[in-house]
Parts: C-alpha cells; sequence; structure tokens
C-alpha cells in the first residue's frame, strides 16, 4: 500500500459537559471497530464540568494508527452545542474540504465556518427530545449527531453505530438506535456556493511577565462562562419586590443590581443554573432558552 | 435599593470553573461575606482547586494558598505561624477541604492542628463524596447512596456504611467554636462565620454543599434541596460555643426525610423500609442534639439574695 | 566565635538558632530527635524567638514550613529516614513553590528490617524533588553548611529549597569540638529573609494554582534554571561565609591530594575522613592516591567531576546505598558527567557501609588497593560478611 496516501480521518467533538461528546466519540470509535476499521478516541483531559465546554478527538482509518497526539487540524468538526459557535473557535484548524456537522435547527447555511468547509446541519435536540434521551434542558444529543455524522462522512456504517450502542450504552437502547435512524435521515447540508459567515476568533488574555513561582494573580472575571448556559435568567421587575434572594443564592456571584435595587444578571458570567428563578419568591424570573433569549 | 440581608462585600470572582448550581462554590461566596480582605485560604486538592481556575487567573479576591489533600490542617497551622512570626496584622487564616480531604484522607493532620490549638478556621465543605475525581465515595458519603464505587446493581445497593460523624470527631477535640451551615440558610451562614471570626483558636465549620452532578438532582434545586437537609433534621443546624450547644434552626417538627430522599438520582432505589431506617436514625440523632443542647446550657442565673 | 563541644545534631540546632528561624516544625525520630529538643531549649530560654510548631507527622512537618515559607518566614525542620520518605510529597511541594526552607536529615537506614544506623538511602532518594542536597563530613562542616545553605536557598537567583544531610550517629550524636560564630558574625553573613515574591495578605494572589500542558513545563523549567545557578551562586556565598568567618570548606567537590594523583576515591559524608588517613598512609607507601568528597551532591557537580576526571587515570565512587537494578547512585552519576567529558578515567563502583557496617581503613584501603590493580567494576559491595553473634543489648 502506498504509505503516503491518506486514509485516516480525524474527527474533533465540540460539546458540554453532561452532553456526551466524549461518549459520542467513544461510540463512533467503538462502531469503526465493528466495521472492521482500526480506530481511537479519546477526551482532552482538561477541566470537566458540566456545561462547560469539552473537546474530544476521533481517528478511523484503515491501517494502524501511528499518532497520539490531540487533533489540531480535523478532517470533520462535530459540534452537539450550536451556542459554542459564539463563543469557542470549533472550526480551528480544520482541513479545506473537511466537514463541520452542528447540532441546530437553524439553516446549515447560516453556520460559521472558514471558506471552503462544506455545512451540515441536524437537529439533534429535537431527535433526543422526542425519544426521551436526557431532560428537556440538557437532552442527551450524541447518538442522533453521530447518526447524521453517519450519513454525511459514510466514516461508519448505520448498521455498525446500532450495534454499538447496543453494546456500549447502558441504557435506552431502543431509543438511542431511534435517534440514531433519525439523525442519519435528517442531515441538511449548506448548498456549496453558499457564503459562510466567518468563525469567531477568541483574543486570549495577554499573560501576565512570568513569575519564577506558581503565583496566579489574574481575576477570574477575565474568563467568560456565557458559553456554559443552556438557560438564561429573564428578570420581570414589574414584580420584583427586590428582596435580593437571587443575589444571596447566586453560586456564580452573577447578579447585581440597577440604580434603582432591581436585579440585572451579569450574562458574561450566568452559568444558567436556574436556582434564582426557582427561589425568587414571586418568581419574577423565567428561565428561558438560550437561543430565544434577548440579547 | 435591593434590601441585602447580606455583606456586599464579594471576594469570590465570578468566571470560575464551578459546575452551575454549585454547592460549594456558594458556600465559598458567603464564607468569604464574613471574613475580612486579610484572609488567607489554604486549598488542597479538592473541587475547588479547579474552581479557583487555572494559572494564571483565580477566583478568589484574598490570598490563597494550594497544599496536597492530606495536609490542610498542617497548612493552615505554618501560615498561622508564619503570621504572627513575622507580625502581620489582622490575618484571618482558612482551611477549604472537601469532605475526602478532611474526613479521609486530612484527618490526622485535622486532629494535629485542632489538638495544637492553631488559631485558624477549618472549613469542611461537605458534598458527600469525591466529586472533582467523579463521584466517588468517602468517609462522607451517606448510607446506601449511589456513587460509582458504590454501585447500585446485582446485590449492591449503594454505600453499606454509615457517614462519618466529623463534626463528633471535631468536638471530641474541644476547639473554641464549630458549628454546622448550609449556603440555604446564607444569614445564619454569615452570622456564624462572623462569630467565628472573632474568636481565637482552632474554629471549624461543617458546611453542607450539595453537588447536582454527584448527587443526581437539577441544579436549579440546590437551595431547596439544602432548606429539605435542614429542615428534616439530616442536616441540622447549630452551634457548639465553648462546648455550649444552641441549635440555630428550629422550626416545629421535622419534615419527613422521604422528601429530601425523593429529591435526589442517587438515592433512586431507596425501598420504603430504607427510608424509614434513615428517618430512625435521623430522629434520634435529632433527640441526641436536643438533648446536648439542653445539657450544656448556661445554668440558670442564680438569684444573689440582698444582704 | 566561641569554640564548643557539638554533637552535629548540635550543631544543627545552633545553626538554626543563628539563622533566626522565624517558624521551626518539630516531630521526632531517632537519631534526629536531639535536634528539635535543641531548639525547644533555645526557645524555652528565649535564645531563639521562633514559633516552634509541633507536629503530628512529618508530612505535615514539612507542610507547616512549605505554608510558613509562602508567607515570606524563614524556616526550619529535620528529620531522618523514614520521617524523610513520608515528607517525599511534599519535599516535591517545596521545591515548586520556591520556598527556601533548610532541613536537617540525618541520614539512617530504611525498613525493613527496621536500623537506626547510617545510610545514605533515605536522601539519595529523594535526589529528584527539586531539592539542593548537601552531605557533611563533621560537625563544624554542619554548621557552616546550614548557614551557607540559608544563604544559597534565599539567593533570588536561587530560592530553592535545601538539605543538609550527617551521618546518623557518626555525627549526629558523635561530639567533637566545633566553632560557633557569634550571632554578630551570623548575621553579618545572613541577613534577614527578602522575601519578594510570594503570598501576601490582602491581595488576590494564588500561590500554587494548577495548570494545564500549556504552562506547567515552563515552571519545571525555572525549577531546573534554579538548579543550574546553584554552583555559581554557591561559590559566592562561601567566599562570603570565608571573609566573615574565616573558614569555608571547599565547594561542592572538595579534594584532597589530587595534585599529582593517578588514583581518586570519591565519598560521602563521614567516610571521608577515614579515607582521608588511608590516602595519608597509601602516599607514605608512595602510592599517588587521593580523594575527593561529593559535598554536594544535588545540583550533582559535573564540571568539578570533569576537571578531576582529567587529572586522574581511576576514578572510585562509595556508594552509602544502591539503588536496585542498577547501582550506587553517586557511581552513576559520576558516570554519567564523566560520559560527556573527552577524559574519561577508569570508573568503578564500591558500596559500603550500608545499615551502619563501619567503613574501615582496611575496607578503604580495599577499594583503593582494587582500584589501582585495575580490577575496575560497575557494583562491588564491600565487607559483606556479617559481624557479631547473637547478643541481646
Amino acid at each position: 500500500m502506498d504509505r503516503t496516501e491518506r486514509t485516516m480521518i480525524e474527527i474533533r467533538f465540540h460539546g458540554r459537559g453532561g452532553q456526551g461528546a466524549v461518549v459520542a466519540s467513544e461510540l463512533l470509535a467503538q462502531a469503526a471497530f465493528l466495521d472492521g476499521k482500526e480506530s481511537q478516541s479519546f477526551p482532552f483531559f482538561g477541566v470537566e464540568r458540566r456545561g462547560a465546554p469539552v473537546t474530544a478527538f476521533a481517528r478511523i482509518d484503515d491501517r494502524p494508527i501511528r499518532l497520539r497526539t490531540s487533533i489540531d487540524a480535523p478532517g470533520v468538526v462535530v459540534v452537539l452545542d450550536p451556542g459554542l459557535l459564539r463563543t469557542t473557535p470549533v472550526t480551528e484548524g480544520i482541513r479545506s474540504g473537511g466537514l463541520l456537522l452542528v447540532n441546530t435547527a437553524a439553516d446549515p447555511a447560516s453556520l460559521p465556518a472558514p471558506a471552503g468547509v462544506r455545512r451540515a446541519a441536524v437537529d439533534a435536540t429535537r431527535i433526543a427530545v422526542a425519544h426521551g434521551l436526557g431532560s428537556v434542558t440538557t437532552p442527551i444529543v450524541n447518538t442522533a449527531v453521530l447518526g447524521a455524522l453517519a450519513a454525511a462522512t459514510g466514516v461508519v456504517g448505520r448498521t455498525a453505530l446500532e450495534a454499538a450502542v447496543d453494546r456500549f450504552v447502558p441504557a435506552f437502547h431502543a431509543e438511542n438506535r431511534a435517534a440514531v435512524d433519525d439523525g442519519f435521515a435528517a442531515v441538511r447540508f449548506a448548498p456549496a456556493d453558499a457564503p459562510a459567515p466567518a468563525p469567531v476568533v477568541p483574543v486570549p488574555a495577554a499573560l501576565p511577565p512570568w513569575p519564577e513561582g506558581p503565583v496566579a494573580s489574574i481575576p477570574s472575571r477575565a474568563l467568560r462562562t456565557a458559553a456554559w448556559r443552556t438557560l438564561t435568567p429573564v428578570v420581570h421587575t414589574e414584580r420584583c419586590t427586590r428582596c435580593n434572594f437571587c443575589w444571596k443564592f447566586c453560586p456564580d456571584d452573577a447578579i447585581g443590581f440597577d440604580a434603582e435595587g432591581y436585579p440585572v444578571i451579569r450574562l458574561d458570567y450566568c452559568k444558567g443554573c436556574g436556582i434564582c428563578a426557582t427561589e425568587c419568591p414571586p418568581k419574577t424570573i423565567e428561565m428561558v432558552a438560550v437561543a430565544e433569549a434577548p440579547a | 435599593m435591593a434590601k441585602l440581608t447580606l455583606p456586599d462585600s464579594e471576594r469570590m470572582y465570578s468566571g470560575h470553573a464551578a459546575c452551575p448550581g454549585c454547592g460549594p462554590a456558594l458556600a465559598m461566596r458567603l464564607l468569604l461575606k464574613g471574613l475580612g480582605p486579610k484572609t488567607i485560604v489554604s486549598i488542597p486538592a479538592c473541587c475547588w482547586t479547579v474552581i479557583a481556575t487555572p494559572y494564571p487567573t483565580t477566583a478568589l479576591g484574598v490570598a490563597t494558598f494550594d497544599n496536597p489533600i492530606e495536609a490542610t490542617g498542617a497548612s493552615i497551622s505554618g501560615l498561622r505561624a508564619a503570621a504572627d512570626a513575622l507580625g502581620l496584622e489582622g490575618v484571618q487564616v482558612v482551611g477549604f477541604a472537601g469532605d475526602g480531604g478532611t474526613a479521609d484522607i486530612g484527618l490526622q493532620s485535622l486532629s494535629g492542628m485542632l489538638e495544637r490549638r492553631t488559631d485558624a478556621i477549618y472549613v469542611m465543605y461537605d458534598n458527600e463524596g469525591y466529586m472533582n475525581t467523579g463521584i466517588q465515595r468517602s468517609g462522607a458519603t451517606p448510607r446506601g447512596a449511589w456513587t460509582t464505587t458504590t454501585p447500585v446493581g446485582g446485590s449492591a445497593r449503594g454505600k453499606p456504611e454509615a457517614k462519618k460523624d466529623i463534626m463528633g470527631i471535631v468536638l471530641a477535640h474541644r476547639p473554641v467554636y464549630a458549628a454546622t451551615v448550609n449556603p440555604a440558610f446564607p444569614e445564619d451562614f454569615v452570622r456564624k462565620v462572623e462569630r467565628a471570626a472573632e474568636r481565637k483558636g482552632p474554629r471549624f465549620f461543617h458546611v453542607f454543599a450539595p453537588c447536582p452532578p454527584g448527587w443526581k438532582f437539577d441544579s436549579d434545586q440546590t437551595i431547596e434541596l439544602g432548606r429539605l437537609a435542614t429542615d428534616s433534621g439530616i442536616f441540622p443546624l447549630y452551634e457548639v460555643d465553648e462546648g455550649r450547644y444552641r441549635v440555630t434552626r428550629k422550626g416545629g417538627a421535622l419534615k419527613p426525610v422521604a422528601e429530601y430522599v425523593r429529591a435526589q438520582g442517587r438515592f433512586r432505589h431507596f425501598t420504603e423500609s430504607d427510608i424509614a431506617a434513615l428517618q430512625a436514625e435521623v430522629g434520634a440523632r435529632w433527640e441526641a442534639l436536643l438533648r446536648a443542647e439542653r445539657e450544656t446550657a448556661a445554668p440558670e442565673a442564680v438569684p444573689v439574695a440582698a444582704h | 566565635m566561641t569554640r564548643m563541644v557539638l554533637s552535629g545534631n548540635a550543631a544543627q540546632a545552633h545553626a538554626a538558632r543563628l539563622a533566626r528561624v522565624q517558624v521551626v516544625a518539630a516531630y521526632p525520630i531517632t537519631p534526629q530527635t536531639t535536634i528539635v529538643e535543641t531548639l525547644a531549649d533555645f526557645a524555652a530560654a528565649g535564645e531563639l524567638a521562633a514559633q516552634y510548631i509541633k507536629v503530628e507527622s512529618e508530612h505535615s512537618a514539612l507542610q507547616v514550613v512549605v505554608s510558613a515559607a509562602g508567607l515570606g518566614a524563614r524556616t526550619y525542620t529535620a528529620t531522618s529516614s523514614q520521617g524523610l520518605l513520608l515528607m517525599h510529597e511534599l519535599l516535591h511541594w517545596a521545591s515548586g513553590m520556591r520556598a527556601p526552607i533548610v532541613m536537617g536529615v540525618v541520614n539512617r537506614a530504611v525498613a525493613p528490617p527496621w536500623n537506626i544506623a547510617v545510610d545514605h538511602t533515605d536522601t539519595v532518594a529523594q535526589r529528584d524533588t527539586g531539592w539542593i542536597q548537601f552531605y557533611a563530613e563533621s560537625n563544624q562542616e554542619v554548621l557552616d553548611t546550614v548557614l551557607e545553605a540559608y544563604r544559597l536557598a534565599e539567593d533570588p537567583a536561587v530560592r530553592l529549597p535545601a538539605m543538609v544531610t550527617e551521618d546518623a550517629f557518626y555525627l549526629s550524636h558523635t561530639v567533637e569540638p566545633v566553632d560557633v560564630p557569634s550571632s554578630e558574625e551570623a548575621d553579618r553573613f545572613l541577613p534577614p529573609r527578602d522575601a519578594r515574591a510570594i503570598l501576601v495578605p490582602g491581595t488576590a494572589t494564588r500561590l500554587g494554582s494548577f495548570t494545564g500542558p500549556d504552562h506547567y513545563v515552563e515552571f519545571r523549567r525555572e525549577v531546573a534554571r534554579a538548579m543550574e545557578r546553584v554552583p555559581e551562586t554557591f561559590a559566592s556565598v562561601e567566599e562570603e561565609y570565608r571573609r566573615v568567618t574565616g573558614r569555608d570548606h571547599g565547594g561542592p567537590l572538595p579534594l584532597y591530594r589530587v595534585e599529582d594523583a593517578d588514583t581518586v576515591l570519591v565519598t560521602m559524608g563521614t567516610a571521608t575522613t577515614t579515607a582521608r588517613g588511608v590516602v595519608d598512609d597509601l602516599r607514605a607507601q608512595g602510592l599517588k592516591v587521593g580523594l575527593a568528597k561529593l559535598r554536594l551532591f544535588r545540583p550533582f557537580p559535573v564540571e568539578a567531576i570533569r576537571s578531576l576526571g582529567a587529572m586522574v587515570d581511576r576514578i572510585g565512587v562509595m556508594d552509602r546505598s544502591f539503588t536496585f537494578g542498577a547501582a550506587g547512585a553517586a557511581a552513576t552519576e559520576t558516570a554519567a558527567a564523566l560520559y560527556g567529558s573527552p577524559h574519561r578515567p577508569t570508573l568503578s563502583g564500591f558500596l559500603a557501609g550500608i545499615g551502619g557496617r563501619d567503613v574501615t581503613p582496611g575496607e578503604v584501603t580495599r577499594m583503593y588497593r582494587a582500584l589501582l590493580d585495575d580490577r575496575a567494576s560497575d557494583v562491588r559491595w564491600m565487607d559483606l560478611e556479617p559481624t557479631g553473634g547473637i547478643v541481646h543489648g
């Protein structure tokens, strides 16, 4: 075989802690193995927090895989949560001619990506909710997304994916298989000639002068945790009694007050836990899906 | 203006890396509201190692010192000694450790710190397991709870052993002040911290710190769950000041524990008899607490005969 | 300066007193205990104004001084053998936190079986922890090196912890005359700790922190660089010590009668004294032998070893500990240092004095004879015959 020929496919998953991105990469590797391929999957070993952005990797090849590094030039990028497109440079390093697959109800032509990247969408959230996978606020979308990935790329077969679900998913086998099927059928592509919006380019904060010892001194307010949020609190001040319950119970100190003493959510930091809404005595705070929240 | 029932000082920064609805994050926020700007917090390996965010950022507006998991008691003894040796004024030294780092691997160091009468506050935030490593059982995990090392299924039904009584262990060392606090009762929490801050010598807090991913409940229920824990007697609020007990929240009758149990996925497998057993245990503990309060109450003022 | 008859342990305590240490953490272990007992007496007598913290373990002892040093205090603790092994985790913390702690270590064998006699396994096993390691030959050297170690450890170019070791009983409990500097002399040599870049109450700073692959290696490299600066810094520290006290101990690798030598033995600790006598005897017989004392084991004095290698035909290295599966650590490190040199003399390793077995003049003589007879080997266990019968008490 020609050793210079590139047969390896490298896939990078972006999701949030709790959504199943790591499991998605594992399931994909298991399915590829069942298809008779060599495969490899691993998470990025970082801070794993529910709602926090997480990255996982998978490699699939016909030949033994001779790389043990994270994937910085993926051929396929899978995004389990469309909110990440606003905050995380998910398409960083993606190969020209590569594919971006996003779980979203939106038109794939609206997805930001570098030029020369194919774009596809699947409404995996709707599929997961329809099959009762996870909760409405935290649906487990990974199997629906994998179905779409199989359809969009052919890196694994649908049958192998379903077999992997049966073998390696601990529960809800029928529902997850159905989600694979629905995802397979529901993938949508942007026209090749449709212009793509530019992806976000993060501007990292400048590092302080290097200390001789490990001394950290930049307040964490420099780090925005808005991307962790799937639900956004909206305050209806007309019924607010300015009682301070929302403020005192906030684990993120993400609530301040305006000049008149009404609560103001600091959306850069709010993780959308919902404590303020639940604890508000007159119920003036409403948790709404991020996509529908007023900017 | 809003009617603030807590100090408006904020020494825990937003942008930290706690999960949504994190009990330990709220616990830190409330603790620091009761303490001054010259607080030094020593933190072992625990959720807060990560919550405090990676180099070069920090989520704490006070001086923070990292120490290995089993050595928080010793670390605060060292910080106190240095502050005294260097003549640093107004410094409050605090250890902030999880239940594993306190009641399991850190117990020796905690005991040493209490026994040598270190002038510092030791805070154990109790999320009832090794949550940072992915929900393993600790000595502080309650009986019957599911964790990744006490599975449920087959012959396994969660953790077989009882929760370790850390307050009993600490009180046997006769600290100057020890109290239980719960972020669901923030005014009580901060009042106790302020009270402890005025004292000299070893002080201890046992903090109820609900963990949504570890205990399997929705992130908006952290406070509600805390309320249920205290009002059912699972986690009573009290303080022991120079040996004198005072229960700081007493309603009428305790709520049944069933509501607390049913609100969490880690107890999903509990049967009615499991709940009844827990109810009996909680009732007995509560009675013992009330008895301790009665027995250590200040003697009635003895009228002095005029002469 | 006062001349006193002191044990090595008392020399450690006097040095800590003269250094005006501010925080001492103490936990007993034989044969270290008299160090912290003496310090307790100094504190009780008002001769030492330190916070003296009695801890419940060696692990906590080192944590106390790591934390205290993090806040800017000058600190001291001491341990031995099992206690040092228990400290292992905190040894890494001390160097990583850039805490300029000085610790006295009485070298003692590691169990099992229990044995409280001299052996270097305890400290040699800590060579990868980022600590500077000095091995002393006499009680005078113990005292002087502790004072030098503070100056070196706290130097802004270094800022690393240092341990000053002494052989169990042969120094720890052996009394001999020692020149003790006056407080004025000690103060002149060792100013109060310059405590920049430490944790300041009232500031939002976190000492320790955590990092991913993005920053971790840079912090390790900082520790490595600090280690690289030790030889140069130590040279100036020792020069300053000589200026104040009129005394020094010859740098990291003091040499004895090597000028025209063809054969040199490298030793650590008290065996050096005995070997020096043997060198004199063999010289009297016309043999061109010399001696090098490995005083500084971390950082390993690579340049000094290479210079020595360029002068002689044969080097023997005596280790008082053994790295199972390899050889003596000083021998392998010497070999590694010489590999990068164009002058590579024949190298032999000797294991002697393990677990308190006496290193006698006869045994040292046998080492020189083996070298002179060109019977080189990587590992030669000396004096393996058990001594003594079964006697109680």
